[in-house]
């Protein structure tokens, strides 16, 4: 099941997040919910990230995949070179850095999309809160026997308003 | 004293940037309708030339390059406004960039939309543009990877992919905003465009990433656009071209009237769009200041080119210089050097001066010089070339002038769309704080 707990302050969001944490659960069962970012210290609530990862492995794909098809090309209809090289990588190298710039600009778009779950819904059943502008909520899937404690958890954190929704 | 934007509380702040969404005054109809009069004589005018043939333009031997490729620069250059500000203002965590970035980005991605279409009307026969593709044509023979002409495509749709991107990006959150609040036929289009932003910390924290990561990416590809463009120019043995400081030269140029133009735009979207608590007196006097840097900047690559050229004494060259800065295309030089260097110099350099209006002037200025200057550069080189005997003259016709014209009314033309769709500045960046570091 989930419980929203909305707050005003970020401070008491980060005394539950910690105190939750503290109590058992993980920090892929809470969700914050806000009009703005918000931003805690190390260890809190990390969102651990491959983006970086994923653009250079993009930029180096798309870069080897641009060079191997400008010498592919280059060398499936040969032109009289006068013995100069018939593939030059540096007369073609703005291409190669151009496409692995290309690469890395689209893998990060990618995975910006994929990380952030916009297309790829972890559960679809979990709620969205609707949330005022200023306050922050936070998600909480926990079983039911858990959710007493987190609901006390979160009302002591100062928590202005708790909501049970729905069945994990 | 007037309250900090960053303090009031955030339901003014969105009230505030939403408000211009909705409604459309009478100097928003009338700039609209000016830029479609002037937007339709460039479309006529391209159509003639289309029907009649690149006759009908001033182009001619050897001048084959002219008002298209010097708009094609000019625009490229106004591109790097955008996004290069932007990224850098991110990179360091400038407080003050909030108003400034999404009005900078967008210029971006529009500026590269009009400069890249250059390249297709200046073919003259603009249907087989995709010969530029790479693709192989009935002999199987692939273009030619090695051509500067390729390299600039290959860069201009990279960079114009990144900034696209990199203008949306930041758009999600306030998009999902708007899906929320508005009931009319945009609800649709905002749902669409915001893929379903829940506002969840996963969100917030993957955008964030993607943001500086998309920042240091971009500001990688901007500078190799501009320098690509450049060698567009130094790649060829031609007299005043075949220069090693175009690359740096083009890309400070470009800073330079891209900074410009962001200037007039947000003076421009100040006064329309009555954003005088967010876009202020310190936002215009640390731009101005950028403008006032890169002028000086400029100025120095100016005098490097020009004075290792005339101290060489080599005769083809001089034979441009003389054209430049002596005969035919003097008026133009020294206009550059005046718009481009003493006017912001004047205008900028003390800090009593520098107010809105001033910066707005001298960006204005640097746009004219900058564009005069991209004419000097394109034109002497041509009309003098290595055989003294093929030197001609070069004068625009009324289809290029109507073309180029058209572009400024495009470029006013989509901020105007733009500004009715999406908030202008960022609304999720400018969270209440109680204090700002700078």
């Amino acid at each position: 099941m989930y419980l929203i707990g909305e707050f005003r302050d970020k401070a008491a969001v980060r005394t539950a997040i910690c105190m939750l944490r503290a109590g058992g659960l993980s920090s892929v069962d809470l969700d914050l919910f806000s009009e703005e970012p918000v931003e805690f210290p190390q260890g809190v609530l990390d969102r651990p990230s491959r983006m970086s990862l994923a653009a250079v492995a993009g930029a180096v794909v798309c870069g080897l995949l641009a060079t191997a098809f400008v010498y592919w090309t280059q060398h499936n209809y040969k032109l009289v070179t006068g013995g100069m090289p018939v593939f030059s990588f540096w007369a073609t190298g703005v291409i190669t850095y151009e496409m692995t710039m290309l690469g890395a600009i689209v893998s990060t778009f990618g995975w910006f999309l994929w990380e952030s779950g916009v297309i790829r819904k972890r559960d679809k059943s979990a709620p969205v809160p609707d949330v005022d502008p200023g306050s922050i909520c936070l998600r909480v899937r926990c079983r039911a026997e858990e959710a007493a404690l987190a609901s006390e958890v979160m009302s002591r954190s100062g928590a202005i308003g708790i909501e049970r929704r729905g069945e994990a | 004293m007037t309250t900090a934007p960053e303090l009031l509380p955030y339901s003014r702040i969105r009230e505030d940037l939403f408000r211009p969404l909705s409604g459309i005054s009478r100097s928003y109809l009338l700039a609209t309708l000016a830029a479609l009069v002037i937007g339709a004589a460039g479309l006529v005018a391209w159509g003639y030339q289309l029907r009649r043939g690149m006759g009908v333009t001033g182009l001619q031997r050897p001048v084959f390059w002219g008002f298209y490729i010097v708009d094609f620069v000019f625009w490229i250059g106004i591109s790097h406004a955008g996004t290069l500000i932007s990224a850098i203002l991110r990179l360091i965590d400038a407080a003050w960039r909030k108003p400034v970035t999404r009005a900078a980005e967008a210029i971006t991605v529009f500026a590269l939309m009009i400069g890249g279409m250059f390249p297709i009307i200046h073919l003259g026969r603009a249907w087989l543009f995709y010969w530029l593709l790479p693709y192989p044509n009935a002999r199987m023979i692939w273009p030619n990877f090695r051509s500067p002409l390729l390299w600039d495509l290959t860069a201009i749709v990279t960079y114009m992919t990144g900034s696209v991107i990199y203008l949306y990006l930041p758009l999600i959150p306030d998009v999902a905003q708007l899906a929320k609040h508005n009931m009319t036929w945009r609800r649709a289009l905002y749902r669409a465009l915001s893929l379903g932003w829940t506002g969840s910390d996963r969100e917030w924290h993957a955008l964030e990433r993607a943001m500086k990561l998309m920042a240091c990416i971009i500001l990688a590809v901007a500078v190799s656009v501009h320098t690509v463009v450049a060698w567009d120019f130094s790649m060829a043995l031609a007299p005043m071209w075949h220069s090693t400081i175009f690359g740096p030269y083009f890309v400070a140029g470009a800073i330079f009237s891209g900074i410009a133009a962001l200037l007039v735009v947000l003076a421009a979207l100040r006064k329309i769009l009555h954003l005088e608590l967010y876009l202020t007196q310190r936002h215009f006097h640390n731009l101005a200041k950028l403008l006032l840097l890169m002028s000086l900047l400029w100025f120095y690559f100016t005098v490097a080119e020009n004075l290792t050229v005339w101290y060489g004494n080599e005769p083809k060259e001089m034979a441009v210089f003389g054209a430049r800065t002596r005969a035919h295309y003097a008026p133009y030089f020294w206009a550059t050097v005046f718009l481009n260097f003493v006017v912001p110099f004047v205008l900028l350099s003390v800090r009593r001066l520098r107010t809105i209006a001033t910066a707005t002037v001298a960006s204005v200025s640097v746009l004219v010089g900058m564009w005069l200057e991209r004419f000097v550069i394109v034109v002497p080189t041509l009309a003098n070339p290595r055989l003294a005997a093929a030197s001609s003259l070069y004068t625009p016709t009324w289809v290029e002038i109507a073309i180029t014209a058209a572009t400024f009314a495009a470029m006013v033309m989509m901020y105007l769309v733009f500004s009715k769709l999406f908030p202008i500045i960022a609304v999720w960046e400018f969270k209440p704080h109680k204090e700002e570091e700078d």
